[in-house]
């Protein structure tokens, strides 16, 4: 029998119990199929598209296909706030979209379960929870990221499209890109806070930011010269992050992203901090 | 020291004072049997402690310490409504994450030790929903009990379990108090259970404490009583109602209230012609004490 417990409280620092938190969060992350599952959507959506874009017309007529170079699978050639084409909008852009909504299940099942109880019983602050579930489905969005990145090779590869480009505007783009996860996850981790009673609405929310449909409704009405405005927003800097990028883009990803993560997690602790847990 | 003290806390809910100026004080080492009826406020006490809810108003301390102090709650275990475990994830895995959110040092030797205290060794590797009511129950006790907490907040831990999953979870509770030195509190409606490990009571109506009270003092404040049958039990009645304060006919028995010496009674009895075939020395129960007090607050 061990012996009986002392009275002694020790406080944890904020870097042991955010390491903590984070460690709850990625052995989640790790060991359920959600993050696997959306891994797998992130790589097949761009190699569905450009595959079967590229195939014969049922009448056998050669088909167009959406992308006439592989990488614009990954991001326009400069930036598009608004489209004309599926083609535009149908990039990276959209694992902040699946991103959304697997934020939304990985969020919801802790107030779904019961578990979020567990965490905020013991020693664990509004603030450490916003800060891990927002690194951690960045972490899970940059991964999908990667895996949109083989998915569009290798779709590329099947369509044999072209694949001339340039590889360091490429590479800041993708960087860009997964840079903008963390403000995306935080914006994500915010709205699921909100909604945290109505797993429906928090999706539902998620999925509508996700498409930039806010964003792109402001770029349709002062059209593209509205650019370097709209890149204050989320949507907008993933949208700069395009195959034309250069150190610029990557700051100012680095720059809006840090912003609205800092923002979102402010808000989200505050409100959090001042309404029931559930 | 206290392991809760409480002092004024009120919550409302759209206007309506779930809790209103309630004080409450749990002894360390105390198994408190936290009773009221449904909607008191019992539970919105236990999420309030655990920091699931914002008071309106009032404090909470816990050890003498604020309850949002990062130190003291990492010490503090519950299970409130449910266990809050992932359904598809396994009890292994359940008890891992809450074992990594404690920051545990040996996490596989902690959870082997919870699993072995609730005697649920063998069933690691279940999925959280395919375990029965009984085992969920066992299983948020477990999980309330990683990292050796100071204080355990459960909420009705033994509703819905049969006979046998009952003397566990008192045999569970009686064990980590005395042998682990850890206080905890009990929201329940099953008083007959709760009297049987309860050191303490607190009773709660309309979100206030209307009293608490120890153990023995619940026990001094219990009237005792004696159960008697004869073959007259009218004419028997009569003469004891001559020589005894309070002698009621109640459940088939004469009963005669607060005296201790019951060779008396029966050698009254047969002085007077009355032979007992059948005699019971009972004591007030805490349900009865319980349902007094609350009738007597109704003014019934």
């Amino acid at each position: 029998m061990e012996a009986r417990n002392e009275l002694k409280f020790v406080s944890p620092s904020f870097f042991s119990r955010l390491k903590s938190m984070l460690g709850v969060d990625f052995y989640r992350l790790f060991h359920t199929p959600l993050f696997y599952i959306f891994l797998i959507i992130a790589a097949f959506i761009p190699a569905l598209i450009l595959g079967t874009t590229a195939m014969d017309n049922p009448d056998g007529t050669m088909a167009q296909p959406l992308y006439s170079n592989a990488w614009n699978a990954i991001a326009a050639n400069t930036p598009l706030y608004t489209f004309s084409d599926i083609g535009e909008y149908a990039n990276m852009n959209m694992v902040f979209i699946f991103g959304g909504i697997m934020v939304s299940i990985f969020i919801g099942h802790d107030y779904k379960s019961g578990y979020v109880k567990q965490l905020f019983t013991t020693h664990a602050k509004k603030q450490d929870y916003m800060i891990s579930k927002s690194i951690t489905c960045a972490f899970a969005m940059s991964c999908m990221c990667i895996t949109y990145l083989l998915g569009s090779v290798a779709g590329g590869l099947f369509a044999g499209s072209d694949f001339s480009v340039n590889v360091g505007s490429l590479i800041i783009a993708i960087v860009s890109k997964m840079i903008m996860s963390l403000g995306w996850a935080s914006l994500y981790t915010f709205l699921n806070v909100i909604f945290r009673k109505y797993f429906g609405v928090s999706i539902a929310s998620s999925f509508l930011f996700g498409t930039g449909l806010p964003i792109i409704a402001i770029g349709m009405i002062f059209g593209n010269a509205a650019g370097s405005f709209l890149n204050i927003f989320l949507y907008g800097s993933s949208v700069y992050a395009c195959l034309s990028s250069n150190i610029v883009t990557l700051i100012i990803c680095l720059i809006v992203s840090a912003l609205w993560t800092a923002i979102y997690n402010v808000l989200g602790t505050k409100l959090l901090s001042k309404s029931d847990v559930y | 020291m206290n392991a809760i003290e409480i002092r004024d806390l009120s919550k409302s809910f759209r206007g309506m004072y779930a809790l209103d100026h309630l004080n409450m004080t749990v002894p360390v080492g105390a198994i408190y049997g936290f009773i009221g009826e449904n909607g008191s406020g019992k539970s919105t006490t236990e999420k309030l402690v655990c920091g699931h809810l914002v008071p309106d108003e009032g404090e909470i301390k816990l050890f003498s310490k604020a309850y949002t102090d990062p130190g003291v709650r990492v010490r503090v275990g519950a299970l409130i409504e449910n266990a809050g475990c992932f359904p598809n994830s396994s009890v292994w895995m359940n008890l891992m994450m809450q074992a990594i959110n404690l920051d545990l040092e040996n996490r596989e030797g902690e959870i082997r030790r919870v699993l072995k205290i609730v005697r649920m060794e063998d069933s690691a590797k279940i999925k959280f929903k395919s375990c029965s009511l009984g085992m969920k129950q066992r299983i948020g006790i477990a999980m309330a009990l990683l990292g050796s907490p100071a204080l355990l907040i459960l909420d009705e831990p033994i509703n819905g379990l049969d006979a046998d999953g009952m003397r566990i979870m008192r045999e569970i509770l009686v064990d980590i108090t005395k042998n682990y030195g850890c206080t905890v509190v009990i929201a329940s409606h099953l008083l007959g259970e709760l009297e049987k490990i309860a050191t303490h009571y607190g009773i709660i109506r309309q979100g206030k404490m209307i009293q608490e009270l120890s153990a023995e003092d619940m026990d001094g404040r219990c009237r005792i009583f004696t159960s008697i049958k004869t073959k007259d039990m009218q004419g028997a009645g009569n003469i004891l109602k001559a020589k005894f304060e309070d002698v009621r006919e109640e459940e088939g028995y004469l009963r005669v209230y607060d005296v201790d010496d019951t060779e008396s009674i029966v050698d009254y009895l047969l002085q007077n012609g009355h032979v007992v075939s059948e005699i019971r020395k009972n004591k007030v129960g805490l349900e009865e004490y319980y349902i007094e007090l609350m009738q007597a607050k109704e003014g019934k």
